[in-house]
């Protein structure tokens, strides 16, 4: 299957769920970092222009810090995250999950001249797109990789109702569906609900919204409701 | 057990957790100094045990899901990298990075190689054959070259700007080329290796047209103070950009994924290295070696003294002291 979730294992046997994050966010990051830069080197250089000359060379120290430090820095301090990426909801973690710290972070920064290539990012654009993981050059030397940090809405509450017991033993996967049926059926339209719900006459020997009913009265059961 | 029992066991463990995470994200300090940050790591994996029990027992995404977002946030609280201890910069700079240098001798000294050599060579050919300045700059460059290095000009070594003001053109250019030939190592070396030439010819180009016009006095005078940490520096950055790109074509006994890690984690230290002696190169450069009333001897004595200190720390930087037997 083409997923772009990873999946690791951590010392306390569990898995973690990394999601990729693809090219076109991280590229609307990059611009949204750029512009943020652009904008505060306009503004600083409004009092550096009274030190004449001299305001030249702090411009320029200016300059060279938001060309190679900038990215650095936000990573290792702002939790793996520029102001860009943070506002894409994007994250720069390890590849074991773990917050990127100093050495991996200065490595994909300055392996950005390399994906920057031909015109803009055309390296990176490549290596995103055949990489499982989505990571350019820089962050498969770095050994790290972007992750999407927001969280996907968690599944909805089972509306409660007064519990029915099952008629017959269903399998764990079979529960499995039923459950999965309940919770989601908040965001289907009522027809589909009713679709979806008729498959199961022979198990609720109803149709249309009496078969709902009696199916999500099954999963509160299935839940342990009273 | 049936899940609303799990969750009416369980459901406040995980609720305090969360808040107290939650906390973290908005006042880290105060949050860590609380009683409860010492029951995290605790409270964390019996969460983590929750989520495998509920994994296993087939509950409903509104549990699992609540748990791995809840768990997702715990690793990277608890697996936090730790606070930069700024003691370590001094270390890495006294012992660490000459050890670094070293340890890669080799695709130090082919940098050096790649360097010197065309540098050397462009220097003695333009002393045979002036005239073929011409093949390797335009005019405008060559006039630009004489008027920084006019023996007419009272600030050598610059056309006009104040102190400061070159200096951050020094650190921004020089820099900047120190870490493109780093990046441009992992083109399986090509960009290193073009640049470190490209560079040599450059640097051997200007040193010889200007010696060979007779303005090779304020040239000398100005490089001389300079010259040990910015060579030097370009010359490692140089290396790490070739050791990247040998990894690349030849891992030795490892994956490829994994040995390019590991040279990406020396590589960068390597360039950090550079980095803080190109810092020291361009404060010389823009202080130092501009002044143009210094006496020769003087000069000269303190660029002899520099390069044997840039050197010396190279080559005996960070070696365990040997006790009397």
């Amino acid at each position: 299957m083409i997923d772009t979730v990873r999946e690791i294992e951590t010392a306390e046997g569990i898995s973690l769920r990394l999601r990729a994050a693809g090219a076109l966010p991280r590229a609307q990051a990059w611009v949204l970092d750029l512009l943020l830069r652009g904008v505060f080197f306009i503004v600083a250089m409004i009092p550096l222009s009274i030190f004449g000359v001299a305001g030249n060379g702090l411009a320029m120290l200016l300059l060279f810090a938001l060309m190679w430090a900038y990215a650095v820095i936000c990573e290792v301090w702002m939790d793996g995250q520029t102001p860009g990426k943070r506002a894409l909801g994007l994250r720069v973690v390890h590849a074991d999950g773990t917050p990127v710290t100093w050495l991996p972070s200065v490595v994909r920064n300055l392996l950005r001249a390399v994906d920057i290539l031909p015109g803009v990012y055309g390296v990176g654009l490549v290596s995103t797109l055949v990489d499982p993981h989505a990571r350019r050059l820089g962050d498969i030397v770095a050994g790290t990789m972007v992750i999407h940090a927001r969280e996907l809405p968690a599944g909805q509450q089972v509306p409660a109702m007064p519990a029915l017991p099952l008629p017959l033993v269903l399998s764990a996967d079979e529960q499995a569906a039923l459950v999965d049926y309940a919770e989601r059926a908040g965001q289907l339209t009522v027809q589909r609900q009713e679709e979806l719900a008729n498959l199961l006459t022979p198990l609720t020997g109803l149709r249309d919204t009496a078969a709902i009913r009696q199916l999500v009265a099954y999963v509160n059961w299935l839940l342990g409701r009273a | 057990m049936k899940q609303e029992r799990f969750v009416a066991l369980h459901g406040k463990t995980w609720d305090r957790l969360q808040s107290w995470l939650h906390a973290l994200d908005r006042q880290p300090r105060r949050t860590l100094r609380q009683e409860q940050a010492l029951d995290f790591p605790a409270e964390y994996r019996r969460v983590c045990h929750h989520l495998a029990l509920a994994r296993g027992r087939g509950y409903s995404h509104e549990v699992t899901d609540r748990l791995q977002q809840l768990v997702q946030h715990g690793h990277r609280v608890l697996y936090r990298p730790p606070p930069p201890r700024w003691h370590r910069v001094a270390t890495f700079l006294l012992a660490g990075f000459p050890r670094l240098v070293r340890a890669q001798w080799r695709c130090m000294a082919l940098a050096a190689v790649l360097f010197y050599v065309p540098a050397l060579a462009i220097l003695l050919l333009l002393q045979l054959r002036p005239e073929l300045a011409h093949t390797f700059f335009s005019s405008a460059q060559l006039a630009q070259f004489e008027k920084m290095y006019d023996p007419a000009n009272p600030h050598i070594g610059r056309s006009s700007g104040t102190d400061l003001q070159m200096f951050g053109f020094y650190v921004m250019n020089n820099v900047g080329i120190a870490f493109r030939t780093f990046a441009s190592g992992l083109v399986f070396g090509v960009g290193a290796v073009y640049v470190l030439g490209a560079n040599g010819v450059l640097i051997g180009g200007i040193a010889g047209h200007l010696t060979a016009i007779g303005y090779g006095g304020p040239f000398w005078r100005f490089v001389a103070g300079h010259s040990p940490f910015e060579l030097t520096a370009l010359v490692i950055a140089g290396g790490a950009g070739l050791h990247l790109g040998l990894t690349l074509l030849a891992p030795g006994r490892r994956r490829r994924g994994p040995a390019l890690v590991a040279a990406g984690w020396v590589g960068a230290q390597l360039a950090l290295g550079a980095f803080a002696m190109l810092l020291v190169a361009a404060f010389i450069e823009a202080y130092w070696s501009s002044i143009a009333s210094l006496p020769d001897p003087l000069r000269f004595g303190v660029a002899g003294v520099l390069w044997l200190l840039v050197l010396g720390w190279l080559w005996r930087g960070g070696r365990a002291v040997r006790h009397g037997a």
